[in-house]
């Protein structure tokens, strides 16, 4: 019965699954880019990073281990429980169940759960907790529009970033950067995959992200939440700079914006309070209304 | 057989070619669940179509085949079609038309109800579609329409109204479903069928009725809300209210309404695994207490859709706590399959291979929920197409897949014709490589970087890397549609001209093998004695009834419905 076919069959189910096993189990080398990128990128800013090695080291080595047993499970029931391989008068074990075994398959996931959930948590804590005003260095309000972004400087002069030819917002390395993300019609999602993970601009409270970026460079990134016709144009790009550079590019950009003190935005408090609220109102955007801004944040 | 086609089954014309009047007042609950399956399986067509067009639109880097706009309308339109107009409405009609066989009852509780109940998905259906044809187009803000670009001010076409008005219409049938399910369950069940004899695709119905009358109620309200905002002004979720509050409901009923796809589909398999290994279920007891873990989890994991929107640290590791948890109950049903299977004699016909399709491609969507319950790891994952890989792995591999071996399964019994097996062979392959080549490289273009719901990714920043992996997803995802051709010409042959099937061609284990096939309008002649929950395998076992001659029990079958 079974025949040539039927081995066939199976030997091309054995090796779609061990392909599909190797698409998850392939190491992080350097596949970025070409399209097949085998685990999220590796952040070049600490938090990023370690999103990374919890995608890479915490998680993967259960996700691959979980799922090489259960299709070598159901592979071994393929292949040597099939009746027409089977002695006529075979009788299958009648088994109701087993608590033993039963007990084991829903305690052991529980425990790997738990460790993953841990890690996470201890992530999230280190992370994902606004950082205090006294320790960052540099505040920078990013008002998201339709189709757009624009970024406020503490120094008072900000920078346009509109549509496919985006402008790069630029950095310091080595500084803990904190970004107030604001927006002013729709919502819309800051995603920079090499520098961290993405956060939503959301109209009517500020949301926040940070970072502290080791090494000059120049990375993209893009809108990742539908905003409408042009939201595969709301491009980013981010650039670090040393500090030495940062500090020139700066002066001259406020050289750049003297001569029209109009288009400043009213910070001129420094960078601990940037005071953004009234900024977005300022800007060229098509929204109907500027964003009312009641700073009542839910992040802690 | 080819050229000598069979005689028609007994009853065969007289259900199936009854006048139009019939098929528009009837009752009974199989020919309303034939046109439940029937519309579904149209729905997912449709929304079939929709996908190959957007994968042609993405094969290429700054492709110009459709423009933005129209393709924000079919991103939402493919949402919303599958996930309502189909996967829900299929397994709808797959229970209409199992869950009274099951249980042995004659009908469902209100048969009015039901009819009612699915009259009004016509009006939901059209009225959703009259959109593309209104100024402005459909919904274009994705199936989850988020407020604000769902507000007046930036979605002025009525399309965006009709959908928030299918939707309400949607759950309000599916309110009603959910009701005359349960009432049967509880007071139609035949003598002897306790609660724990219950086939567990009945008990998965019971779960997934419970979710969507738990969950029904808060998108509609959302939705009501929303209109508000657009039609007289009020400011529930525009940017001078609070737009994430329209999430938080969206999403309560959102993540269970996934649940309520896929617990059918655990009952399907759990009823096809024991019948093709010739092995009883492995742990009834703890899959039935596994349903309800998820039942009851699924209601409190929503927010993990909106990791990213800035909520309190602590709030989201409760989400992520509890999103991890459901992964146990689910653990719990995949390793009861596979104890069920091993030991086996195991007969790989195609809902068997079906079934083992969906375990095998199941899992890579369970295992890939992990990745993403974790806040830290999701705030990269979050709207990028490694979200569309794992969610399609879970509603494709998953809930598809179980659809297909439902449909393998229950044919005979439906139209007592067998589906061409040679035909059935082809699917199987075709759905099974093109489905995995489509949806398994897409994690890696959301690693890469690429958001979902984007009309084109121009280049110049390093994109342009993403056109060879898109092109190979786009060929290969007309594999999927060959597949469904060749699903849907089987249907359609076999129907007419298929192999005659009888009574009971697997050996089943439950009740509804126990009458003729396709079963008559009173369902039973006469009930078996249920004393466990296999009754047709307790009565061959006792050489009361051979094989696929089911219908000679001895026993009197209660008064109608009662």
């Amino acid at each position: 019965m079974p025949g040539r076919v039927g081995v066939c069959r199976r030997l091309l189910f054995a090796l779609l699954l061990g392909v599909a096993a190797a698409a998850l189990a392939t190491p992080a080398f350097a596949l970025g880019g070409s399209g097949l990128r085998p685990t999220v990128p590796d952040g070049v800013s600490e938090n990023g990073h370690r999103i990374y090695d919890l995608y890479t080291y915490l998680i993967s080595p259960f996700g691959i281990f979980v799922f090489v047993l259960v299709e070598a499970l159901l592979l071994i029931i393929i292949l040597r429980f099939r009746r027409s391989r089977q002695r006529p008068d075979y009788q299958p074990p009648q088994w109701h169940g087993n608590r033993w075994l039963e007990i084991g398959w829903t305690v052991i996931p529980f425990l790997i759960l738990v460790v993953i959930g841990a890690f996470s948590f201890i992530e999230l804590q280190r992370d994902f907790v606004r950082p205090a005003d006294s320790v960052t260095d540099l505040d920078i309000t990013v008002s998201a529009h339709q189709f757009g972004w624009t970024y406020y400087y503490p120094e008072g002069f900000k920078v346009n970033s509109e549509g496919l030819q985006a402008t790069p917002l630029v950095i310091p390395t080595g500084k803990l950067v904190r970004m107030r993300m604001q927006s002013t019609d729709v919502i819309h999602s800051y995603w920079v995959p090499d520098l961290t993970g993405k956060t939503d601009t959301v109209p009517g409270y500020d949301n926040y992200m940070w970072y502290k970026v080791s090494q000059p460079g120049k990375w993209r990134g893009e809108c990742a939440e539908l905003c409408g016709t042009g939201h595969y144009t709301m491009q980013i790009l981010v650039q670090a700079m040393t500090p030495d550079d940062y500090q020139a590019w700066v002066s001259d950009q406020v050289a750049k914006a003297k001569p029209s003190p109009s288009a400043s935005p009213s910070s001129a408090a420094g960078a601990a309070s940037p005071s953004p609220s009234a900024s977005p109102g300022a800007s060229a955007s098509p929204s109907p209304s500027g964003s009312p801004s009641p700073s009542a944040s839910p992040s802690p | 057989m080819a050229t000598l086609a069979p005689p028609r089954p007994k009853n065969y014309d007289d259900t199936f070619f009854k006048p139009i009047s019939l098929w528009l007042t009837t009752t009974d609950h199989k020919l309303i669940g034939i046109m439940y399956m029937t519309t579904g399986m149209l729905a997912f067509v449709i929304g079939g179509v929709f996908a190959l067009v957007m994968r042609v639109q993405l094969s290429q880097p700054n492709e110009k085949v459709i423009d933005a706009s129209t393709y924000n309308q079919l991103v939402s339109a493919h949402g919303t079609t599958m996930i309502f107009f189909f996967a829900t409405i299929f397994m709808t009609g797959v229970a209409n038309y199992f869950v009274p066989l099951m249980i042995g009852a004659r009908d469902m509780a209100f048969p009015r109800l039901n009819l009612l109940g699915f009259w009004l998905l016509p009006f939901s259906i059209i009225a959703y579609f009259i959109g593309f044809f209104v100024p402005g187009g459909a919904l274009s803000a994705g199936w989850t329409g988020y407020p604000p670009l769902t507000e007046k001010a930036f979605s002025t076409s009525l399309g965006t109204d009709l959908w928030a008005f299918s939707l309400i219409i949607w759950a309000l049938s599916g309110i009603m479903a959910s009701t005359n399910f349960l009432t049967t369950v509880v007071a139609l069940r035949a003598p002897g069928m306790t609660l724990t004899r219950m086939p567990l695709f009945v008990w998965a119905q019971i779960s997934t009725s419970v979710l969507l009358l738990a969950v029904g109620a808060p998108l509609a309200g959302g939705l009501v809300m929303l209109e508000l905002d657009r039609q007289f002004g009020t400011n529930f979720f525009t940017t001078q209210g609070r737009p994430v509050l329209y999430q938080h409901l969206f999403w309560f009923f959102g993540h269970p309404e996934v649940y309520i796809m896929i617990l059918p589909g655990f009952g399907i398999i759990s009823e096809i695994i024991p019948v093709f290994a010739r092995k009883p279920i492995f742990g009834y007891a703890s899959m039935v207490a596994a349903l309800f873990g998820i039942l009851f989890l699924s209601v409190a994991v929503w927010a993990h859709h909106m990791f990213t929107v800035g909520m309190n640290v602590y709030v989201e590791t409760f989400f992520m706590v509890m999103t991890m948890l459901i992964a146990v109950p689910t653990g719990i049903k995949f390793f009861n399959w596979i104890a069920t299977a091993w030991g086996g004699s195991i007969d790989f016909q195609l809902p068997m291979k079906f079934a083992f399709g969906f375990m095998a491609t199941f899992l890579i969507g369970g295992i890939t929920g992990i990745y993403l319950s974790s806040v830290p790891v999701d705030t990269q994952l979050h709207q990028s197409y490694y979200v569309v890989a794992h969610l399609h792995y879970v509603l494709f591999g998953g809930t598809v897949m179980t659809i297909f071996a439902g449909v393998y399964y229950w044919f005979p019994k439906i139209t007592g014709r067998m589906l061409n097996k040679t035909l059935g062979e082809w699917h199987f392959w075709t759905v099974f490589l093109g489905f995995n080549g489509t949806f398994l490289v897409m994690h890696t273009l959301g690693l890469e970087g690429m958001p979902r719901r984007i009309v084109t990714y121009p280049g110049g920043f390093g994109e342009e890397g993403w056109g060879a992996t898109n092109t190979f997803i786009t060929l290969t995802s007309f594999f999927v549609a060959i597949s469904v051709l060749i699903f849907l010409y089987n249907l359609v042959i076999s129907w007419k001209r298929g192999e005659v099937a009888g009574d009971d061609p697997w050996g089943g284990n439950t009740l509804e093998w126990a009458t003729t096939s396709p079963p008559p309008p009173y369902n039973f002649e006469r009930v078996p004695p249920v004393r466990s929950h296999m009754p047709l395998r307790d009565l061959r076992a006792e050489g009361r009834i051979g094989q696929g001659e089911a219908t000679k029990q001895t026993v009197e079958a209660p008064a109608a419905g009662t």
